[in-house]
């Protein structure tokens, strides 16, 4: 399982998989990924439609089972958390090392 | 009322659409041409999106994701591609797409669906030059397609009027098959067109 190639995530990607902890169906994703990004991301509807085919196609998300008829439902797999783990250390590290210098030049 | 159109450009259809709505029509389906019904003349906003459905459960998600979102589903089915939508909630965003790469795809997805018809329609050129209905000998000697017995040796009005009356006749036994060449290329047209629009806007980030 190659997780690497994922990496670094997009922002819009990022967010969705992070909308995906619980499982949701579409428009409730755009709205979790609206208040999770503090309004600065907002995806369209033919946008979000197009990057869960997407993450579909890259097992990142799966569709599961629900009582909504019209609507379909998806949550992250396994190894969408992986790709998601994976790039949160990235810029965890990104974020540390940045801190440090900051404070060691006090810029 | 119905009107007959060829769009190459998403963007441009998507303006004529507004511009019709301001006048007064609404569109109602595009199975046969555009078919609009009398409305209220109204600034619109509406956009096109390209996809196709294997299933009827797909093609629902697809619209229920426009319609939750604030986009009505005006036209278009689960196979013929091109889907039409209006925004009706004013707190929607204003536009179906909020990236370029997601905006241009629709462009890409036409590209290919289009090559994929020019391809399905190949076999069928085939078939029908194998059967005999597709005889270039017609296209060397014309003559033939003109069944009339005696026809070439009349002269003067009697052959004018021989030879104009039978002319449709022998057209659409000669060039009835045209129809598929000739399909199969406009569908290489538009897959080119289609594809080049999607490196274009691909390129203008």
């Amino acid at each position: 399982m190659d997780i690497n190639k994922y990496s670094p995530l997009t922002e819009t990607t990022y967010y969705i998989l992070l909308s995906l902890i619980e499982p949701s169906h579409g428009y409730v994703m755009m709205q979790k990924v609206e208040q999770l990004s503090d309004h600065k991301v907002k995806i369209a509807a033919g946008t979000m439609y197009g990057a869960i085919e997407n993450l579909v196609k890259h097992r990142l998300i799966k569709s599961v089972q629900s009582d909504d008829k019209r609507r379909k439902t998806y949550v992250i797999t396994e190894k969408g958390i992986e790709v998601l783990k994976q790039d949160y250390k990235r810029m965890s590290h990104m974020i540390h090392i940045t801190d440090n210098l900051f404070s060691k030049t006090d810029k | 009322m119905r009107k007959f159109k060829l769009f190459i450009d998403f963007d441009k259809e998507e303006q004529w659409l507004e511009e019709m709505a301001s006048k007064g029509y609404q569109l109602d389906s595009t199975n046969f041409g555009y078919k609009f019904r009398l409305a209220e003349p109204k600034a619109k906003k509406i956009k096109i999106d390209f996809r196709k459905f294997r299933h009827s459960t797909d093609f629902w998600d697809y619209i229920t994701l426009f319609e939750d979102s604030g986009w009505r589903h005006l036209a278009g089915s689960k196979y013929s591609g091109i889907q039409y939508f209006e925004k009706v909630d004013d707190r929607a965003i204003d536009d179906i797409f909020s990236d370029n790469d997601s905006k241009a795809k629709r462009y890409k997805r036409y590209a290919h669906s289009s090559l994929i018809l020019a391809i399905s329609n190949f076999p069928l050129l085939i078939c029908l030059y194998f059967t005999g209905i597709i005889d270039p000998v017609y296209l060397i000697r014309p003559r033939e397609l003109y069944l009339t017995p005696g026809l070439w040796d009349k002269s003067g009005t009697s052959f004018w009027f021989s030879f104009i009356f039978e002319t449709p006749f022998a057209l659409f036994r000669g060039a009835a098959w045209t129809f598929i060449p000739l399909s199969i290329l406009s569908y290489l047209f538009f897959s080119y067109k289609a594809n080049k629009r999607y490196i274009q806007s691909m390129i203008k980030k």
